[in-house]
């Protein structure tokens, strides 16, 4: 069985429950059977050690032949009382000199066993019986010196039965220990499980409508509270992200129900009566412009949700910050001209960027700068290289941005001025797009506005 | 010049065609991918522009169909998807250029117009003319009626392409993207402001006036009196 991959935790423990007081029963059972097994050897051992000694004392009073001839009633007599215990003597010449009425053991057999394993416990088969014997070689009185070989054993039947019924209730109760603790370990599992299922049924609140449930932390075992606590976190996320794409949503809804309307207007209005080409002409150019609005607002704001998606960034290569401003220096040369701005630019740094896309990020912050400028005020973007950053600072001279503002500065849509609307400051998502543009790139950006002096503050790893 | 416009959308694919008719070239306007590959397949067609979804066949099986028989009419895709997936795939199959909807119709004819140039050999003329203005190349020097006019770097480019494309509708999008390398529109009048300025050095005081704006479309460079 395996206990990996899509088993329930019940029946995984449930299954190491039952494994575990198996092997143990299963050990204790073993340990106990084996010591019983070597108990009854060593009675065994006693009495037939016991019988052999005095088969050896028989055996040292001979003083003939023919002693050892009548030495079968001697023994006859000594072995009442034995029930079980046999006796066997062999002469050397193989021949049975004695035996008890069931020793029918082979004379090779125990000439065998008396000179390889003298007064070693040995099982010999017979018939259906086993029996457990020592045999020895053992010296006679007899002067000639004669030798004979002596079997004792016991038939060990009883002990065999009391053994077979010994394990046999020993397996019963194991197998019968091992149910009774997969039940106990099942409902322990069940038990201890518990507050997994409350966790369960409390999760089941969650939905897309209640994502502001959060799981209670103090009712949760310790074990739990800090799953729990994750699941909190993640739900916060999920919460976080829900909000946003709702926002996002209502405020796509929001914003183009302005110019839609507009347009509706508009064009109802020129249509309730006959009007001159001219008049058609300057519509469709004003709807036009609207339409123009809308679309690149609509681009803006696939970019911003795929930026908040994980903004995938294209391709990186090393550009040179100086570089770029220059170029937009150029851009916006003109419209700086019209205003009398001063552009200037200290400092260089290297980033690892995309470069259209860092220059939109750059692009926005200047327009935005040089929208926002007094006139005959200098515009300064200025570039510093510390060892692991580079940072540009983007700053004008103009008006005071309220404290309040700033947090809001980088949200979507969101404008200083409200009356200032989309036709001179576009749809208020510039910022949006460059900020997420520079967290694409592992960057920060911060802005602060002081003394009339506005400063948006770029931060990017730098480039080696 | 002959067009193959492949469009499913009534509206778009009757309004392309009629744009199209009036900027002078023969349109031919199918509805899916099927007809779309098969009149690709057996006319002859300076251009073909070819929307990605398509009922039968899409856009990319038309497109793949063509060059795999070894045709190699420019082909501009229209998608409504800016993925940068799809404009990969477009490009790879063989697609010499891209559009994203909603986009300007001047912006398609300008797109439409630079693929029809391309083969055709840029002029290595020194000079560029419209009426009495005349622009020099290779000193970069500009003069109308003889009189000397000074302009700076970006002034003379931002001439250079409204020449070179005269009679053109040039939208804001493409004047940026050409003269300044901006892919992406700036919420600041920039291209105004320098259309203005170009205007006062070139158009103030001479007649005709060469510049004009077409409202929610561009500009226009053209002589009036030729027009």
């Amino acid at each position: 069985m395996r206990l990996t991959g899509r088993t329930s935790i019940t029946r995984r423990l449930t299954l190491l429950f039952v494994g575990a007081s198996s092997t143990v029963l299963l050990a204790l059972g073993l340990v106990i059977a084996s010591s019983v097994e070597n108990h009854f050897e060593v009675l065994d051992m006693e009495v037939l050690a016991g019988k052999m000694e005095l088969t050896r004392h028989a055996l040292a009073i001979l003083k003939s032949q023919d002693d050892l001839d009548n030495l079968g009633q001697q023994m006859d007599h000594s072995l009442v009382g034995h029930h079980g215990l046999e006796v066997m003597l062999v002469g050397t010449n193989h021949a049975v000199i004695f035996a008890t009425q069931n020793a029918k053991f082979s004379p090779d057999l125990v000439i065998d066993n008396a000179t390889k394993r003298p007064h070693r416990p040995t099982l010999w088969k017979l018939g259906d019986q086993t029996y457990r014997g020592i045999a020895a070689e053992l010296p006679t009185g007899i002067d000639a010196g004669v030798k004979v070989y002596v079997a004792v054993a016991t038939d060990i039947a009883q002990h065999q039965a009391f053994m077979r019924s010994f394990l046999q209730t020993l397996w019963l109760f194991v197998a019968g220990a091992a149910a009774l603790s997969g039940l106990l370990g099942w409902f322990a599992a069940r038990r201890g499980l518990a507050p997994l299922s409350a966790m369960r049924e409390q999760t089941k609140a969650v939905t897309a409508q209640q994502l502001s449930y959060r799981l209670p932390l103090e009712s949760a075992p310790i074990e739990l509270a800090e799953l729990a606590q994750s699941l909190n976190e993640m739900l916060a996320r999920l919460e976080e992200a829900f909000r946003r794409l709702t926002d996002f949503s209502s405020d796509i809804a929001h914003e183009l129900r302005t110019p839609v309307s507009n347009l509706m207007t508009q064009t109802h209005v020129v249509l309730s009566r006959a009007r001159s080409a001219d008049e058609y002409r300057d519509i469709l150019a004003s709807n036009a412009e609207e339409f123009e609005h809308m679309g690149r607002m609509i681009s803006d704001m696939l970019l911003l949700a795929k930026a908040e998606n994980g903004l995938v960034v294209p391709s990186q290569e090393i550009i040179s910050l100086a570089d770029e401003v220059h170029a937009l220096f150029e851009y916006y040369e003109a419209v700086a001209e019209e205003k009398n701005l001063l552009l200037s630019l200290e400092g260089d740094g290297k980033v690892s960027a995309d470069r259209l896309m860092l220059r939109r990020a750059l692009s926005n912050l200047l327009s935005n700068a040089v929208r926002h400028a007094a006139t005959h005020t200098a515009l300064w973007v200025r570039i510093r290289t510390s060892s692991n950053n580079v940072s540009i600072c983007i700053e004008n001279t103009g008006e005071t941005i309220p404290h309040e503002f700033l947090e809001r500065i980088f949200d979507r849509f969101f404008r200083v001025d409200p009356s200032r609307h989309r036709s001179s400051e576009g749809a208020g998502l510039g910022l949006a797009i460059t900020k997420s543009i520079v967290v694409a790139h592992w960057g920060t950006i911060s802005v602060d506005s002081v003394d009339k002096v506005t400063r948006f503050t770029i931060r990017l790893p730098r480039a080696h | 010049m002959r067009i193959l416009i492949v469009e499913d959308e009534p509206k778009t694919g009757d309004y392309l065609k009629q744009g199209l008719i009036e900027a002078g070239f023969v349109v031919d306007l199918v509805r899916d991918g099927t007809d779309g590959l098969h009149h690709g397949l057996t006319e002859p067609y300076h251009l073909i522009i070819l929307d990605v979804m398509l009922p039968g066949i899409d856009g990319w099986a038309v497109l793949a169909g063509i060059r795999h028989a070894g045709r190699d009419t420019p082909v501009l895709f229209l998608t409504a998807r800016d993925h940068v997936d799809d404009r990969v795939k477009g490009l790879e199959l063989g697609a010499d250029d891209y559009l994203v909807k909603p986009f300007a119709f001047s912006e398609l004819l300008a797109r439409v117009r630079t693929l029809l140039r391309r083969g055709t050999k840029a002029s290595a003329a020194e000079f560029l003319h419209v009426a009495d203005l005349e622009l020099d190349l290779l000193r970069r020097r500009v003069t109308r009626s003889g009189k000397r006019i000074d302009l700076t770097a970006k002034e003379f480019a931002l001439l250079e392409l409204l020449l070179r494309r005269q009679g053109e509708v040039l939208p804001r999008s493409l004047i940026a993207s050409q003269v300044w390398d901006m892919n992406f529109d700036s919420d600041t009048n920039v291209i105004e402001v320098a259309m203005r300025r170009l205007r006062v050095k070139l158009d103030d005081n001479f007649e005709p006036k060469l510049i004009r704006t077409v409202r929610g479309m561009g500009y226009v460079l053209e002589n009036p009196d030729c027009a």
